[in-house]
């Protein structure tokens, strides 16, 4: 039974998605807005696509279908409706502008449900498998739609991988949060590209893979412009209003909020009341938003899926505090590398890198840019390993970077003479 | 196994906290019974009703937390090198109580499957008749 906050929470995100689809709509018009959807379902997904180059009335469309089978999932899942589930629709509507799809995500929960049934738990102990496990989605449709075989073979042959990825990832998932102990927030991405390194492995193995693209829209639209304000403002207005306490108050929270290390798992909704981690989730929006303005980056599809990100986590790690020195470090690398921020990578790596925030959050500001530099390197690499089947590329290189971070300090912290017994 | 990975768990993260405090003794107890079990651990440090109360919060989480506790559970018990997290293991057991005794603190954990009822549970008991 959904309690008041939850309901509240709940009618937000109904609002921001039926907005958004509406939105879709009235931009492209009901019947080019449905084609395009149609389309979707059955173009590749693998990084980068960027869906709203096909149409962004059906990117809208889709991201909202998206979010709404992640926000049914939770509901039905008998999950409660708080940082982790909402960072992980917040992630799906933001992804469903650039790789995932109905098609494409169903078989995997459907693989989370039936492996949760096996081992005799319910799918509600796997759901933020099962919701952010969809990022192995262009596995789907690229066995589906891209491999060289007959759609009456390819198709249930999508489906079965799609399953036996979702078969496969509570295991993975649990396993590797252990190399980082917390500290990389995408932590299914870091799974996803693990298991994505075999699966690409096995598609050059059989000579049926194929080179990486880039579709990335760069015409400005008002609508892709607009936004990451207008739902920024919408979670903040919503926070002021459904708190009872004075604004001075509610801003105090915010602030304590900011102390967080943000290390998994941290939700923000058991620490603060319903206002502060709203307005956080929109602070950083803002934030967000203004950064790809001030590195003149294209407001697109992929663009706009990194900024819901960092918007949806910011109810479940996130805070401008932790944030701020790992994008840091990212600018500085990409200046010393002589990298431009508004191109596509080092874009997105500036987003997604703060994936790595409890770092930052937990070690302090030198290691948080430490963290960030070496992640931008990474990333730039990644997506060529996994043959960007995973679309949380950069989760799987923050996994790797934090893993990296954690066990050097792990390793100072355990090896200090003075705390040993005397010999 | 699965009962022996969850204690390790356990019993990993419960000690990492007492230890903080660098104890001089550190006593665990377990004992298990068919459909549950109740860990208990005993130190020599004494804390102020503001930490019993932290560490109650902690272990007593106000909403059942099945996906937090089935994946981020798996944390608990694991890293010893900073500080503990009490909550990482609030969502895996039935319930706590924690209180200061004579000599120092007792954390006592209660925990077993879907038909657990602690009222059944003979060390409880026993427990609530020695104090």
């Amino acid at each position: 039974m959904a309690d008041r906050l939850e309901c509240r929470l709940y009618l937000l995100v109904i609002i921001a998605l039926a907005a958004t689809a509406a939105a879709g709509l009235i931009v492209d018009g009901p019947q080019k807005t449905f084609s395009d959807f149609i389309l979707l379902q059955t173009s590749g997904a693998r990084l980068i696509n960027d869906f709203t180059v096909t149409g962004i009335g059906g990117a809208f469309l889709n991201a909202a279908s998206v979010a709404c089978i992640g926000l049914l999932l939770v509901r039905f899942s008998d999950v409660r409706l708080g940082g982790p589930t909402l960072a992980a629709v917040f992630t799906m509507w933001g992804f469903g502008f650039f790789g995932k799809s109905p098609v494409n995500i169903l078989p995997i929960i459907a693989g989370v449900w039936i492996v949760s049934r096996m081992v005799g738990k319910s799918l509600g102990s796997y759901s933020l498998v099962a919701l952010f496990g969809t990022a192995l989605g262009p596995v789907v449709t690229y066995v589906m739609f891209e491999m060289p075989i007959s759609p009456a073979i390819a198709i249930p042959l999508g489906v079965a991988c799609g399953i036996l990825v979702g078969m496969l990832l509570p295991a993975i998932a649990s396993a590797l949060l252990q190399f980082h102990q917390g500290y990389n927030l995408y932590n299914i991405g870091f799974a996803c590209g693990f298991l994505g390194l075999f699966l690409s492995s096995l598609l050059e193995a059989t000579g049926t893979s194929r080179p990486l693209g880039l579709v990335w829209n760069t015409t400005p639209h008002p609508l892709l412009q607009a936004v990451i304000p207008a739902l920024s403002f919408l979670l903040i207005g919503a926070g002021f209003l459904v708190c009872k306490k004075s604004p001075k108050d509610i801003v105090e929270e915010v602030l304590q909020l900011q102390k967080l290390s943000g290390r998994l798992p941290t939700d923000m909704f058991d620490i603060a009341n319903t206002a502060s981690p709203l307005i956080n989730m929109g602070a950083l929006g803002l934030a967000a938003w203004l950064f790809v303005v001030l590195v003149g980056g294209p407001f697109n599809g992929p663009v706009l899926g990194a900024m819901l990100t960092v918007m949806g986590f910011g109810a479940f790690g996130k805070t401008l505090r932790n944030t701020w020195p790992i994008v840091a470090g990212v600018c500085l690398a990409a200046w010393l590398f002589g990298k431009q921020l508004s191109a596509p990578g080092p874009l997105l790596a500036s987003l997604f890198s703060t994936t790595l925030a409890p770092i930052a959050g937990r070690f302090g500001i030198k290691a948080g840019m430490v963290a960030g530099a070496l992640h931008l390197l990474l990333v730039e690499t990644t997506a060529q390993w996994h043959g960007g089947l995973d679309l949380y590329n950069n989760g799987f290189a923050g996994g790797l970077t934090a893993t990296l971070v954690i066990i050097v300090m792990h390793w100072f912290q355990n090896n200090r003479t003075k705390e040993d017994f005397e010999q | 196994m699965k009962r022996q990975e969850l204690l390790n768990r356990l019993i990993g993260e419960v000690s990492n906290f007492l230890l903080e405090e660098n104890p001089l003794r550190l006593v665990i107890s377990l004992h298990q019974e068919q459909d549950g079990a109740h860990l208990s651990f005993m130190d020599d440090r004494m804390r102020s009703d503001e930490e019993l109360d932290r560490i109650r919060t902690a272990l007593n989480p106000k909403h059942i937390r099945p996906e937090l506790a089935d994946y981020y559970g798996a944390l608990a018990g694991h890293d010893t090198s900073w500080e503990a997290r009490l909550k990482l293991i609030g969502w895996q057991i039935k319930g706590a109580t924690v209180a200061n005794n004579d000599s120092g603190t007792q954390i006592d954990l209660w925990l077993g499957g879907d038909s657990f009822r602690p009222e059944d549970f003979t060390v409880g008991q026993r427990c609530e008749g020695r104090s």
